[in-house]
């Protein structure tokens, strides 16, 4: 166990730090950086989805006037390195092969953006058109095992027998369950400000991790990575889709070499950002569930197939939720992969545990519903005492009291659990539960200094991001406690590589990694200054020891439900309530943390009923490529969401008690949105989203 | 890219008539995303703004003159009360930024199927006010408007003045369903407008077929089920509005698309002909809707 | 082909000459550094980049620059009186109705213009009572506010700020 800080203005609802310069619209993103004489890049992508350039023609973009150049493969500077493994994304105009549709080809660099979005359009491609291959499905033959998956987890596991086990339960569950591909859609667009000079390259960013995008860069670049600065004080949102540099990142590293200096602007349009900036693959996923008569799980199999790109592979952790989640002795999952002509899919908001629990606890709906048995019962009788899958204790499992909770608060001992038995008013009501989970994540390699300034304030650096989670508020939270003064004689500074080296804000692992090493930089001041600093004294320190992590299994819990009502005639659906209990460690902040846990349950709510990107299988792309067909949840969509958490701290985590909060709220929203609208109707819709056309049959 | 910005309605058509390339701008928010977009790279813009009688409304020959530069709010806000089909369907275009410069004019230029002014205009048997500077006014029937996707029945060198209709002379509803709460294009929507002098019930589907469209064949039967006096002055006979419901979405010829499958789309297109026809005979004999 | 135009943001008449293609968005962030509109989709299908246009909320990315010579434009940086937020603005602190922040201008210009609307008794989709002043409950608030998307899901802090912000 690691020496908690004392919490002083941790658990304090600060409000944010940063939201004045956001509510006038002061605080600036990437692309707002004041740069002097700037050229404005817009980006030539490809309408096939494979195959090869056998020419290209930009002599009539390069004629119109204020058109500086045009950069393709033919002319573009040559990358360092081979090109292979994750790089094959990054490694833009480089050759002349193409590999999936919307891939960046070319770059205009203009003086306005508006000839170089003209002229852009004006460069003539012939193509050698190759077949290509877009649609997964779970038959097809050349599925694969990848040798790992996601966050290094193993491909498949094996437990027990889970074939005889199915064949012998008096209750089996056993169904298909799908979710289609889905986009983050920050609401800042990616987008990048790239300066090259004598120093090297300074790229002002809208990332996730300001030293990620230095570490994969600099050697694509030729540069050492002392000479590529990284700055990114404000950041629109990302849920993973910012985790790390894409093809724009690169293409604006090139543009940048040959302006002589001047600053080059890239925006990805919200269009591009179906082809370059990662998606959620779509899954198809087999559950099968064998339990006794009064609900206790002899067998769980997880099977799932996704698709990855071609040229890069992502195989996103989906099963990984079935292998801890429940006491089944029997336990089986795989992932299978198909490599298709798509874009290279990433990152989004708790990959694999959000697509994963949408169909283990739609399942587990099933089965309480199969075993006539109240569906938070079901998922009490099934807690293990100690994680199924490493057979370590748990640092803290309060998942039955979340649901206890939940079901308390959102009056659940009233449900009558026949479907489509409440009709009010030609609407039908109906009220689901499920349950939530996420790994905490401790990445290492963060360090932090701290300085006293000559205004009595301590100066604490690191080079973290704000990517609307609160960093700025938070971790200067943190760092008070740490040094054990106020928050206001603490000034944080983040998002810029000129600061110690930090992870990335993802695997809901920020805060952790960020907070665990201010807390070793403020320890470190400490024991060599003491109490009375002088003016200019600085210490670094990186994140203490943390040995009970091998001893023991940390996550999150949470529980949420949902209250829905169906139109009866014409299907609509409406979702008047949803309500999250969680069990996360302390929590930093309240009031941001609140936020965060909503904020992810509408994410949830997003997935359930909204979101899906069609893929035209003919051409290969995403045909609802815009916010107006791709639909994200709007306020009128969004009614009584609110999140609850118990009051406590994981001292085994690290120093500030805290496991992580950004990703588990939209972890079983789905489902418990999709078990209510079977509730309310009667109707088991297993794929997502709920439309209303797939409630009438 | 030329900018053109007539003072007038004369100069706006004699401009129109040297520049057949030219492509009429108004509130901008459908043109603009075009644009935006380089889907479309037009020789010149055409700013109607600045023709002021264009974002006017009059009541004339005992119909309702509608600018085609009236913004959605204010054609909601100042007209209404007299036609509600027309401004049930505005309160749902985009968003409230949209209906602050989006116009009728605009939706009826642009002429997607999903535009969700058309279901009311036809249903109210609205005429479309069209002028060149070398041919003059044509006075052009909704229905007759609509050819295709994105194709109207406006010459190259023509502009659209009005819309004209009457005063709504019974109940009008508009219903529309889609897959998201607010700013939501139309999975498909209906209109329905009663015309109790004509013994007549006036209908518009859109989001369902190329062009929005009337639902004939239940207009007729309905015209044909409550002909004589007696019938508009008692209840809908039972199972009328389900029958109506069934032609309507019968007259329909949608497509599975990113939105919703065909067969939900007549589904609901029956259900919102049903609930539209039930609630205009209410609103009929309890006296609240113009009659 | 460009045009010289003048525009008053924020209380400041400023003159400068665009493209004729130039909307009114990249006028404001990219010839007048005036930043505080946010490019969110370049489509009107977000609301990152409304402003109060002559008093009434639009979205700049749908508007032309040339076609608004001589119009008067008022951001989220010009609804606060120096250090002095606008209630709205406040409100929106206190609630946390912000995350990211990206879409957070356009949400306050959104509700301050919507406030306007209401005041001015326009109706919106869901307002029962066609006749009398529209009460402004959460649902009309919901409604009202849904040309401005939030992909962190601050929408019930946004509502509970405006709720605020109106009083």
């Amino acid at each position: 166990m690691t020496e908690t800080i004392r919490a002083r203005a941790m658990g304090r609802p600060l409000e944010r730090l940063d939201g004045r310069d956001k509510v006038v619209g002061q605080a600036p993103y990437a692309y707002e950086q004041q740069v002097t004489d700037p050229l404005y890049l817009h980006p030539v992508q490809a309408v096939i989805a494979r195959g090869r350039i056998n020419a290209i023609d930009t002599a009539d973009a390069e004629s119109l006037p204020g058109v500086v150049t045009v950069l393709t493969h033919l002319n573009a500077p040559r990358l360092t390195g081979d090109g292979d493994g994750d790089d094959r994304e990054l490694w833009v105009l480089q050759s002349d092969e193409v590999h999936f549709r919307g891939q960046f080809i070319g770059v205009v660099v203009a003086e306005t953006s508006e000839i170089a979005r003209h002229a852009a359009d004006l460069v003539r491609v012939e193509y050698e058109r190759w077949p290509h291959d877009v649609e997964l499905s779970a038959d097809r033959d050349d599925l694969y095992a990848p040798d790992k998956v996601n966050a290094g987890h193993d491909t498949d596991t094996d437990v027990g027998d889970v074939a005889a086990a199915l064949a012998d339960a008096p209750v089996v569950v056993d169904h298909t369950y799908r979710t289609p591909m889905e986009y983050n859609n920050p609401m800042e667009p990616h987008a990048t400000v790239a300066v090259w000079d004598a120093g090297g390259l300074t790229m002002y960013d809208s990332t996730q991790g300001v030293h990620v995008v230095r570490q994969r860069l600099a050697p694509l670049f030729g540069l050492d990575p002392g000479h590529v600065r990284v700055v990114a004080p404000h950041v629109g949102g990302g849920f993973g889709s910012k985790g790390a540099p894409h093809a724009h990142n690169v293409l604006a590293g090139l543009a940048a070499q040959v302006t002589g200096g001047r600053p080059v602007k890239l925006a990805v349009t919200r269009q591009q950002m179906f082809s370059v900036v990662g998606h959620r693959t779509p899954t198809i996923q087999r559950i099968g569930l064998g339990a006794e008569t009064d609900g206790r799980l002899t067998a769980l199999v997880h099977e799932v197939v996704e698709h990855t790109s071609r040229i890069v592979e992502y195989a996103e952790q989906t099963a990984v939720v079935s292998r801890m989640m429940y006491a089944a002795p029997n336990r089986r999952t795989r992932h299978r992969l198909a490599a298709l002509d798509v874009p290279v899919p990433f990152w989004m908001r708790a990959p694999g545990e959000a697509p994963g629990a949408f169909a283990l606890e739609v399942a587990m709906d099933e089965l309480a519903v199969a075993c006539g048995l109240d569906p938070v019962e079901l998922r009490i009788r099934n807690e293990p005492d100690v994680d199924p899958e490493s057979g370590r204790p748990f640092s803290g499992r309060r998942m039955s009291e979340c649901l206890r909770e939940g079901a308390r608060r959102f009056g659940w001992e009233s449900r009558d659990p026949t479907p489509a038995a409440r009709l009010r008013d030609g609407w039908l009501e109906g009220t689901g539960v499920a349950a939530s989970v996420y790994p905490r994540i401790m990445q290492t390699g963060n360090r932090a200094w701290v300085r006293y300034g000559p205004d009595g304030r301590y100066e604490v650096g690191i080079g973290a991001v704000d990517i609307g989670t609160g960093t700025w508020t938070a971790l200067t939270q943190i760092a008070a406690d740490a040094l054990e003064v106020p928050v206001e004689e603490v000034r944080l500074r983040i998002g810029d590589t000129d600061l110690p080296e930090a992870a990335v804000a993802g695997g809901s692992g920020g805060l952790s990694a960020w907070g665990s090493a201010v807390v070793g930089a403020a320890r470190a001041f400490r024991e060599k200054f003491g109490r009375h600093p002088s003016a200019g004294d600085e210490a670094t320190g990186t994140a203490p020891e943390s040995p009970a992590a091998e001893d023991f299994s940390m996550y999150s819990f949470g529980a949420q439900f949902a209250h829905v009502r169906v139109h009866a005639d014409t299907g609509e659906i409406r979702v008047p309530r949803m309500l999250g209990v969680f069990t996360v460690g302390r929590v930093v902040n309240p009031r941001t943390a609140r936020s965060q846990f909503v904020g992810a349950m509408t994410m949830g709510l997003s997935m359930a009923l909204h979101e899906e990107a069609v893929l035209d299988p003919r051409f290969g792309h995403v045909v609802n490529h815009d916010l107006a067909t791709y639909h994200i949840a709007t306020h009128a969509d969004v009614q009584d969401v609110d999140a609850i958490w118990l009051d406590e701290e994981d001292p085994r985590s690290n120093p500030m008690g805290i496991r992580g909060i950004g990703e588990i709220g939209i972890v079983g929203a789905a489902a418990a949105v999709a078990n209510a609208v079977h509730h309310a109707t009667g109707v088991r819709v297993r794929d997502l989203p709920i439309t209303p056309d797939k409630l009438f049959h | 890219m030329e900018f053109l910005r007539p003072l007038s309605w004369e100069e706006a058509l004699a401009l129109r008539a040297g520049r057949p390339d030219a492509v009429p701008i108004q509130g901008g928010t459908d043109v603009m995303v075009e644009i935006n977009f380089e889907v479309r790279r037009p020789g010149a813009l055409l700013d109607l703004n600045p023709v002021r009688e264009l974002a006017e409304w009059e009541m004339a020959e005992g119909r309702l003159r509608i600018g085609a530069g009236l913004p959605y709010t204010r054609l909601i806000e100042e007209v209404g009360d007299r036609v509600p089909g027309l401004a049930q369907a505005a309160r749902t275009v985009g968003s409230p930024q949209i209906r602050n410069r989006g116009t009728v004019g605009g939706n009826l230029g642009a002429a997607s199927p999903a535009g969700d002014c058309h279901p009311p205009l036809l249903a109210a048997g609205a005429q479309v006010e069209v002028e060149s500077a070398a041919g003059g006014v044509r006075m052009i029937p909704a229905e007759e408007f609509y050819l295709g996707v994105k194709r109207t029945a406006l010459r190259d060198d023509e502009l659209i003045r009005a819309v004209w209709l009457r005063p709504a002379e019974g109940p009008q509803h508009f219903s529309k369903v889609g897959t998201r709460n607010a700013m939501v294009i139309a999975v498909c929507s209906f209109a329905i407008a009663l015309h109790p002098a004509e013994r007549r019930v006036g209908t518009g589907i859109g989001s369902a077929a190329p062009t929005p469209l009337r639902a004939a064949e239940a207009e007729e039967f309905l015209a044909g089920e409550l002909a004589g006096e007696p019938a508009w002055g008692r209840s809908l006979p039972d199972g009328l509005a389900e029958r109506f419901g069934e032609l309507v979405g019968r007259a329909a010829a949608p497509i599975d698309d990113v939105r919703g499958t065909a067969a939900y789309r007549r589904h609901a297109l029956a259900v919102m002909a049903r609930r539209t026809l039930t609630w205009a005979w209410q609103d009929r004999l309890a006296g609240t809707g113009r009659s | 082909m460009d045009a010289s135009i003048r525009l008053r943001v924020d209380g400041q008449w400023r003159t400068l000459d665009v493209d004729t293609r130039t909307t009114l968005l990249d006028a404001l962030r990219e010839r007048l550094g005036v930043t505080s509109p946010k490019k969110g989709c370049d489509h009107g299908q977000c609301g990152s980049c409304t402003v109060l246009l002559d008093g009434r909320r639009a979205v700049t990315c749908l508007a032309l620059a040339v076609a608004h010579d001589g119009a008067e434009i008022v951001t989220a940086e010009g609804l606060a009186d120096g250090e002095d937020l606008h209630p709205v603005q406040r409100a929106f602190l206190e609630q946390d109705g912000l995350q990211c922040g990206y879409c957070t201008p356009g949400q306050v210009c959104s509700a301050v213009g919507m406030l306007e609307e209401v005041k001015a008794g326009w109706p919106s989709q869901v307002t029962e009572d066609l006749a009398g002043p529209p009460e402004l409950d959460d649902e009309e608030i919901r409604e009202r506010m849904s040309g401005n998307l939030c992909r962190c899901g601050a929408y019930p802090n946004i509502v509970a700020a405006i709720r605020q912000g109106a009083r």
